[in-house]
């Protein structure tokens, strides 16, 4: 399957449908620290230009906001294809143009799968660590356990479906030509 | 109506106190809510990114067992849990491939779902302005806030279904309520940022000033949010916003919440308002008439 079609499959958007108006890339609070707009994104999509999309910031800064979503006069969500784009990336190990948040989504799912939630202050504090910014975040997690918002981990670890879903999840995917 | 309640993973953690406020707000209101028992993450925008069947699987886990539970709404306090609940039964619903496909892996039917709603749409949708108003205990009509909504109360319109995805009006309406003047302003939907917070705080730190220069200058007291997303990026990062500014910056960030539970008279300890980084509770009793001898609020003070 080409480029274009695996992100349509993946994100259920028809980039056809973009008439480059750009209103996404004007409304988008990243924007302005993307190499590729939202708009661009779209359209180099449509192009088939895989090297481009996936090695762009623009997949990374998404925060999923869905400004661009709200916004679209065609009812395309771009935002959805960026997403595609991005898990497309990390499926494939694609080097991430900004690996703090490579970092912290693979962390997050690893922490869902000790006991199904996460414990936010592991995710913050093992995020911080392996991205170099931790010494610079202890005042501020000073200041919140002190307020009793740094609670203990849920425990006991691994009494939740999830990591049943988890590898069922992976288990039809695999089976399931995309 | 029987209300199953989500309480996300950061009430339990880092908004301990919208939790809290939330919690004693129904308990105020004579709704009951039962917790959703077991559930897990809506796995955000991380389990997406690793695999999308695991990304549609897992925020419907819970609304599978919310339905296996009988409840007929299943509430969550974070919009951004709401939302990808929402936006994973949409996706199921429009893709007869993907839904045989989510059912195999939670092995449960998905049809007849429960309507999965943040606690706006039920205060706004089930008729709760009478017994807010006939419950209120404080005068805060000199209190002037911006209703802050951040992105997924209303956003993406087909996939929420409530309130205006560019101007929306449910959180002006429900503190309106109570008496509290909410100002107009521009800033009322944009991003705070949200786990960027982790990952690229100075990105967080730009988004976060524009929201608070125009929430002062539209003249508010406080900023008021419906998200532990929004709260946390707008209450921890003032110092980094006072520093870029170069002035100094102190504007207290409350949850709907809270603003509620106080003019219903919960003690500002059980809203948790004591946690906040911007202590709110100075702005709290400057604008704080009483109703009467007695106030809950001035008691505690006095004690």
């Amino acid at each position: 399957m080409d480029f274009r079609s695996e992100i349509e499959a993946l994100s259920g958007q028809n980039t056809n449908l973009c008439f480059q108006c750009s209103k996404c890339s004007a409304g988008c609070p990243l924007g302005d620290k993307m190499d590729l707009k939202p708009a661009q994104v779209m359209h180099s999509i449509r192009l088939g230009r895989e090297q481009a999309v996936l090695n762009s910031t623009a997949i990374w800064l998404c925060v999923g906001c869905e400004t661009c979503s709200a916004r679209c006069p065609q009812g395309v969500e771009p935002a959805a294809a960026i997403n595609a784009a991005r898990l497309m990336a990390m499926q494939q190990g694609v080097p991430p143009q900004i690996k703090e948040v490579d970092i912290y989504y693979r962390g997050f799912v690893d922490n869902m799968r000790l006991n199904g939630k996460i414990h936010d202050a592991s995710v913050a504090g093992i995020t911080q660590l392996l991205t170099g910014q931790l010494v610079e975040n202890l005042p501020l997690a000073w200041k919140l356990f002190k307020r009793g918002r740094v609670k203990p981990p849920p425990l006991p670890f691994g009494g939740s479906d999830f990591r049943k879903v988890y590898r069922k999840s992976f288990e039809i995917e695999e089976g399931s030509a995309l | 109506m029987k209300y199953g309640y989500y309480p996300g993973c950061s009430l339990e953690g880092i908004s301990v106190e919208y939790n809290h406020s939330m919690r004693s707000l129904f308990t105020a209101l004579e709704v009951t809510i039962e917790d959703l028992p077991d559930w897990i993450c809506c796995g955000t925008l991380a389990a997406p990114s690793i695999s999308r069947l695991l990304g549609i699987a897992t925020p419907l886990w819970n609304v599978a067992k919310a339905k296996q539970e009988g409840f007929e709404q299943l509430v969550a306090p974070c919009s951004a849990c709401v939302y990808h609940f929402k936006n994973a039964e949409n996706q199921v619903n429009t893709n007869s491939k993907l839904m045989s496909e989510v059912e195999a892996v939670l092995e449960t039917s998905l049809t007849g779902l429960p309507r999965t709603v943040h606690p706006l749409e039920i205060l706004v949708n089930d008729g709760f302005e009478e017994r807010i108003k006939s419950g209120i205990k404080q005068d805060l009509s000199d209190l002037k806030v911006v209703s802050y909504y951040g992105c997924h109360i209303s956003r993406p319109a087909d996939v929420m279904q409530f309130d205006d995805p560019e101007d929306p009006q449910s959180m002006d309406l429900v503190l309106s309520w109570v008496g509290v003047q909410t100002l107009d302003w521009s800033r009322k939907v944009d991003c705070c940022g949200a786990h960027f917070s982790l990952i690229k705080p100075d990105i967080v730190v730009d988004l976060c000033t524009e929201i608070i220069e125009s929430a002062l200058e539209a003249g508010a007291d406080a900023i008021v949010v419906a998200c532990p997303m929004c709260h946390a990026n707008l209450d921890t990062r003032q110092g980094e916003i006072a520093q870029k500014l170069g002035r100094s910056i102190d504007i207290p960030i409350l949850y709907f919440s809270q603003v509620l539970g106080y003019a219903l008279g919960i003690e500002p300890k059980t809203l948790g308002m004591k946690k906040h980084i911007v202590d709110p509770l100075p702005l709290m009793l400057e604008k704080c008439q009483p109703w009467g001898n007695g106030s809950p609020v001035l008691q505690e003070v006095s004690a």
